[in-house]
């Protein structure tokens, strides 16, 4: 294989799951939410994208439309949801996720059952090279991270992102402070859930098919790796969380096809990112970069206005 | 009393068969401090956590500003201005002292999401005003060096002080205070007391729990005490501290 457009590959699959990892940071890394069916969301968007374009409505409607079924999605499981205790809320999102992969694998008037179906590029030049393909999926995917990180970023500098952060530290309290918890959970799913919904467009139509398979809750397991390896609360953080996963886990597959193991390689693959948690959570529990603190741009002024006065003073 | 600020009628709450509040009623009327007191575990805390809205009452009524709040929610009594400071501080501590500052501030224009994503230069002009009202708060709770700190990195006394802080960045119309002298030293206590007094005295109403009762009696206008879930005694300092009852209530014995 062209080891450029390798790379290339590589870059693609960093940026898609670029943008499920800054949307889980914002449920959990931002609203304190352990959303552990991050996966439902990236199949409602997946398979949104297919249907919808299978009738030969222009990309990036589609795109808007998987954006905003997940953010649907993300409300209706919002609303029982977030009645439950942290722990409780993760299991039952976790379920949601497999009753939905096992609901398109066995309803093959759906999108093929089992067998999925084929979708087309978003964007595709007749009898262009790979790598031009490759490049112009680079283009639309960092397109939509770029969207999304700023998005993000905004709200994490802003009065909203700080009663996000609050209701995470302690929600009784931001609720008698005025925050109403439930709405601000019910938004941060409804947003996360949309930005996973897109990432999901995006994966189906670069792999050019839409099946069960490529939705296993190991994705939402990965995507956490991603977001506590990087740093939660810190947006630059998960990306680099979400490069470096990518790269391990494609250079374990490579490592594999060199190396002789007694054991499965694949699940060898698993038990180093179980290992890679266990030392994550013991040696960096705040992540590789720290939470990045409330930058309002009149506390930045503020801020160094105090420093000013200070070096002044001594 | 007709315009009190705060009515409390005949509210009870229990938990499984114990009345921690049993009947209470009582007025809270603007400006001035009222106190209240009586040994531990004679309900002054849910009774506080049911004007707040944290426990629904078994029955009665609570009405602030002649309006009922039972059923409200409470982040929405505490946007009416009825704002509380907890015994033990519920701080975000990985935030900064300054971020827990403004975090309380009322009605706050940024606070909507879609606000904060397009209507940024008004809330930034808002958010300038605040950080000047947050340092000049912190400044009297002594916490203004710390402004920028986690506050995780405060000791227990400055916790309680941020609070305090806190709960003023919200401008009160009513405010709740369960033991703030407690844990701060006796000059800063008494220090505090009269900042309190003089925001009393510009019209802020205050309710406060407090053990400490040379301070409170000092600065208190009127006086509740609670024993077993009920109002016992109700008064002016001075008449409390001559009641005998007064002493066998929070002492026990003589």
């Amino acid at each position: 294989m062209d080891p450029l457009l390798y790379v290339l590959d590589l870059i693609v699959f960093i940026g898609i799951f670029g943008i499920v990892s800054l949307s889980l940071n914002l449920e959990f890394g931002f609203a304190g939410l352990a959303n552990f069916g991050k996966v439902a969301f990236f199949l409602i968007g997946g398979y949104t994208y297919a249907l919808l374009s299978q009738t030969g409505i222009p990309f990036y409607f589609c795109l808007i439309a998987s954006a905003l079924v997940s953010a649907i999605f993300g409300l209706l499981i919002s609303l029982p949801a977030l009645r439950l205790r942290a722990d409780y809320l993760a299991i039952a999102i976790l379920a949601f996720g497999e009753i939905l992969r096992l609901i398109v694998k066995s309803e093959d008037w759906l999108a093929g059952g089992d067998w999925g179906v084929t979708v087309a590029r978003a964007i595709s030049i007749e009898g262009a090279p790979h790598r031009v393909d490759a490049l112009i999926n680079i283009g639309l995917v960092y397109f939509c991270l770029l969207i999304f990180f700023v998005v993000i970023q905004l709200l994490a500098n802003s009065p909203y992102g700080r009663a996000m952060r609050a209701i995470r530290e302690d929600e009784v309290a931001a609720e008698v402070m005025g925050k109403n918890r439930t709405k601000f959970k019910a938004q941060a799913l409804m947003l996360g859930s949309a930005m996973a919904g897109v990432a999901g467009a995006l994966y189906v139509q670069y792999m050019y098919s839409v099946l069960p398979g490529m939705f296993m809750p190991m994705i939402t397991f990965t995507v956490w790796i991603m977001v506590l390896l990087g740093g939660p609360g810190n947006n630059w953080g998960v990306l680099l969380g979400a490069a470096l996963v990518q790269v391990f886990e494609r250079g374990t597959n490579i490592a594999k096809d060199y190396i002789d193991l007694p054991v499965d390689p694949s699940n060898l693959q698993y038990i180093l990112f179980g290992a890679l948690i266990i030392f994550v959570l013991l040696y960096r529990p705040h992540g590789l970069l720290k939470e990045s603190k409330v930058r309002s741009k009149a506390q930045r002024l503020a801020y160094n206005g105090r420093r000013a006065a200070k070096s002044k003073g001594s | 009393m007709e315009d009190a600020l705060l009515k409390v009628k005949e509210v009870s709450k229990h938990f499984g068969g114990v009345y921690a509040v049993n009947s209470v009623s009582l007025d809270i009327n603007h400006g001035g401090i009222c106190g209240l007191v009586g040994p531990n575990g004679s309900g002054k805390t849910t009774l506080f956590n049911t004007i707040l809205g944290l426990h629904k009452p078994d029955q009665g009524e609570i009405y602030f500003q002649d309006k009922s709040i039972i059923n409200l929610a409470p982040h929405a009594i505490y946007e009416r201005g009825l704002v509380n400071a907890f015994q033990i501080p519920r701080l975000f501590f990985s935030l900064s002292v300054m971020d827990n500052m403004l975090v309380a501030a009322r009605g706050q224009e940024g606070d909507r999401l879609f606000n904060s994503l397009f209507l940024r230069n008004r809330w930034q002009k808002q958010e300038k005003g605040l950080i000047e009202q947050a340092l000049d708060i912190l400044e009297l709770v002594e916490l203004e060096p710390w402004a920028f700190s986690p506050a995780a990195e405060l000791s227990g006394g400055q916790r309680k002080l941020l609070e305090i802080g806190r709960a003023l960045m919200a401008k009160p119309r009513l405010l709740l205070l369960d033991e703030p002298a407690a844990g701060i030293n006796p000059v800063l206590a008494k220090n505090i007391f009269q900042k309190l007094k003089a925001l009393s005295d510009s019209g802020m109403a205050l309710f406060i729990v407090e053990h400490r009762l040379e301070i409170l009696f000092e600065f208190a206008t009127w006086v509740y005490v609670m024993d077993k879930g009920t109002i016992a005694i109700a008064g002016q300092p001075q008449a409390i501290i001559d009641n005998p009852a007064f002493y066998t209530i929070y002492l026990g014995e003589e």
